[in-house]
């Protein structure tokens, strides 16, 4: 505990570091209430989701398209162009660090990842390309701090000459566009419908096998700032999903259904409370055990995206992004609920989420609704939340040191 | 100080209120969603739904059911659906209680030729068939278009149809003297419609039996409707759908307009399209609410 702690501390003192933290605070407020939005809109507002199907308040609700609407709008605006604030922020913040003329550098690194993600489509009309803005932020932190110190270093601050800027720009410029084309080589791997596939033609065990580690690998890429292969919510379109649905229908329960072991009964069902990383054990975890007021506060404001399952504002508050105390239990906890629930399926304790779950479904209800209603099932939920909020805790306390150490030098923006 | 923990103890308590309403809520609605989903599921229900093409209305098909429940003991019940320019549905006629294979005829107050309208009719088309779908909640369905129809059915197939292709499915589709390029002799000449389709063809559903009826009075046209134009369907659907059968039927009654009258057409429709009734029979005894794949 006491080295992840100095390798905490090292870490943090870094310059990149310091630069990555200043830019997750800058995105917070603004994907703080993105995640408002989202929620409004994926789980009130669209009949297929969770409150919008148990108190139809697509059928009661006047004006409700046009509230939705404006929730689409914020949403598409700031979580769904994550990476965008990213770019802007890392270019920003580096050239803060390593020089002066800042605000440029921000416009820069936006222009550079503008160029990066226009991308040609299936339509044949080139857009921007919403897989990378959303899911890209990683890459984006790279095209921001390479625009931030490319503006740093070829800009003096002591002349004020308009035409030095240009210098910068052009080079980025540049390196962009070679990076775009370089991107349009690259195929895209459609990863949800590749662990399908995987899980009917394998047998049991090793499906098993490649369902945790999958769960362990999105869970990485999460913390890492990458979308992973388990990132999009369950579709049951899939082919075992729906081999599933239709063995439950015929038989009438899901006690016996073909593929006991996918994403949708293992990962989506127990391992994706409040988010990757079963966030809503963390927040009740810092609710509990923290001191640390800004951790307390985020976790409060994150609490209602949070049970509807969207994790966005504590990964970028507490942050959970590249930091290595939560990197354990952010990767253990999910782990151990897949491992327990698959478990409690093999000895036929639960049957498997086979029926549909709307979208945004509170974390310990999907698996009770996936099973028409399986008791066990909920209480197994609630067990591994708290379970989970034990494996947080001593890393909850973990951070309140570091931050004591760190002398809360890098509190304000 | 004290004033704290009450407060903590008012949001513990709202928040376990809130726990148990969200609870009992989503048990109720998961029960009600699963026993529809079942209804789908088990529903023996199989309609063979049809699509007049351009200019005709929803009585376009009449004596051709006739003709095919001629001498049969469970007659085929037959609605007919009207969708105006407003997008609003008229129904005539009805389905008859315990008719599992009904013959739904889906028409259009704008029933004009043309990739536009054709386009606006697919789009109508869906309305009605998710009206039906909830209706009736049949699992499975077959598909006859004459003429434009087949290429409405094509464009709902490539368009609307994988919204509900993890529920229904379309087992069989004949299009009866279609012009999937129109006018054209040649597919050298690819009309846009005709490459729209070519297009989109990976989203046609890869379980589908196509049967493609063309006409021919002369030796290269039904009097209308070019044979080159419909065997262009081949273009769109072999190799992607599960069988693609073309025939081609010459004699009386082979005429454009006439075709869906032919007896041969008739005698295709009862054999590939339609379930056999001994079938019917067979699968009723063995299991009372059998899931017909």
């Amino acid at each position: 505990m006491d080295r992840l702690l100095r390798i905490t501390t090292k870490v943090y003192s870094s310059k990149i570091m310091r630069i990555i933290q200043d830019t997750l605070k800058m995105m917070f407020p603004i994907m703080l209430l993105g995640s408002f939005a989202e929620v409004i809109k994926i789980c009130f507002l669209t009949p297929t989701g969770f409150m919008a199907s148990i108190f139809k308040i697509t059928d009661w609700l006047p004006y409700y398209r046009g509230i939705a609407w404006v929730m689409v709008v914020t949403f598409h605006c700031t979580i769904d162009m994550m990476a965008l604030y990213g770019a802007f922020g890392m270019a920003h913040f580096t050239a803060k660090m390593y020089g002066e003329k800042t605000s440029i550098a921000g416009a820069v690194g936006l222009m550079a990842f503008l160029i990066i993600s226009f991308q040609p489509t299936d339509t044949g009309i080139p857009n921007f390309n919403s897989r990378l803005m959303s899911q890209g932020m990683l890459f984006s932190l790279f095209v921001g701090y390479f625009c931030g110190r490319v503006t740093a270093a070829l800009v003096n601050p002591k002349k004020d000459e308009l035409f030095q800027m240009i210098k910068p720009v052009s080079v980025v410029i540049v390196f962009s566009a070679i990076t775009n084309v370089l991107l349009g080589f690259m195929g895209k791997l459609d990863a949800p419908t590749y662990v399908a596939s995987f899980v009917t033609q394998h047998t049991q065990s090793n499906a098993l096998l490649y369902v945790l580690g999958m769960g362990v690998l999105t869970n990485f890429l999460s913390w890492i700032a990458f979308g992973g292969p388990f990132v999009n919510s369950p579709t049951f379109n899939d082919a075992p999903s729906l081999a599933n649905l239709n063995a439950a229908l015929k038989a009438g329960s899901s006690w016996n259904v073909p593929f006991k072991f996918t994403d949708t009964t293992l990962y989506h069902s127990f391992a994706d409370f409040g988010g990757t990383g079963v966030i809503l054990a963390l927040i009740i975890a810092i609710l509990i055990f923290s001191k640390k007021q800004n951790n307390r506060s985020v976790s409060k404001w994150s609490i209602f995206p949070a049970i509807f399952n969207s994790h966005y504002s504590m990964m970028l508050g507490i942050p959970i992004l590249f930091n290595p105390i939560f990197l354990i239990p952010f990767i253990f906890a999910p782990l151990i609920n897949m491992s327990i629930a698959a478990l409690l399926l093999s000895i036929r304790w639960i049957p498997a989420a086979a029926y549909p779950v709307p979208s945004g479904t509170p974390g310990p209800l999907i698996a009770f609704i996936g099973t028409n209603g399986n008791w066990l099932a909920l209480i197994l939920g609630i067990i591994l939340i708290a379970l989970d909020v034990m494996i947080y805790m001593p890393f909850v306390k973990l951070a309140d040191r570091t931050s004591e150490e760190a002398g809360n030098e890098d509190e304000e923006i | 100080m004290k004033m704290k923990k009450f407060k903590k103890w008012i949001w513990t308590i709202i928040g376990v209120v809130l726990s148990f309403v969200l609870i009992f809520m989503s048990l109720a609605w998961s029960r009600e969603n699963v026993s529809d989903l079942m209804k789908w599921h088990n529903s023996k229900m199989s309609p063979v739904i049809m699509i007049p093409g351009s200019s005709a209305t929803v009585n376009r098909f009449d004596s051709l059911v006739k003709k095919l429940n001629n001498g049969k003991k469970n007659p085929h019940s037959l609605l007919k659906v009207k969708v105006t320019n407003d997008d609003k549905l008229h129904f005539t006629g009805q389905i008859r209680q315990g008719d599992n294979e009904p013959i739904i005829v889906v028409g259009f107050e704008n029933n004009h030729d043309g990739y536009s309208n054709i386009k606006q009719q697919a789009r109508r088309f869906n309305i009605a068939f998710k009206a039906l779908s909830n209706e009736y909640k049949f699992n499975n369905f077959k598909a006859i278009g004459h003429s434009n129809g087949g290429l409405i059915y094509t464009a709902f197939l490539e368009k609307y149809y994988s919204q509900y292709s993890s529920r229904i499915e379309i087992k069989k589709l004949m299009t009866i003297g279609s012009p999937y390029n129109f006018n054209e002799k040649s597919v050298h000449h690819k009309t846009q419609m005709l490459s729209d389709f070519i297009d989109d063809r990976k989203k046609l559903p890869s379980n589908l039996d196509v049967y493609v009826v063309a006409g021919t009075e002369t030796y290269n046209s039904d009097g209308l409707v070019p044979l080159g134009s419909v065997m262009a369907g081949k273009y769109i659907y072999q190799g992607r759908v599960k069988h693609y059968t073309t025939v081609s039927v010459s004699g009386s009654d082979a005429q454009h307009s006439d075709l869906p009258q032919n007896n041969q057409i008739i005698d295709l429709i009862n054999r590939y399209i339609l379930d056999s009734e001994q079938q019917n029979m067979r699968n009723n005894r063995n299991t009372p609410n059998l899931n017909r794949k």
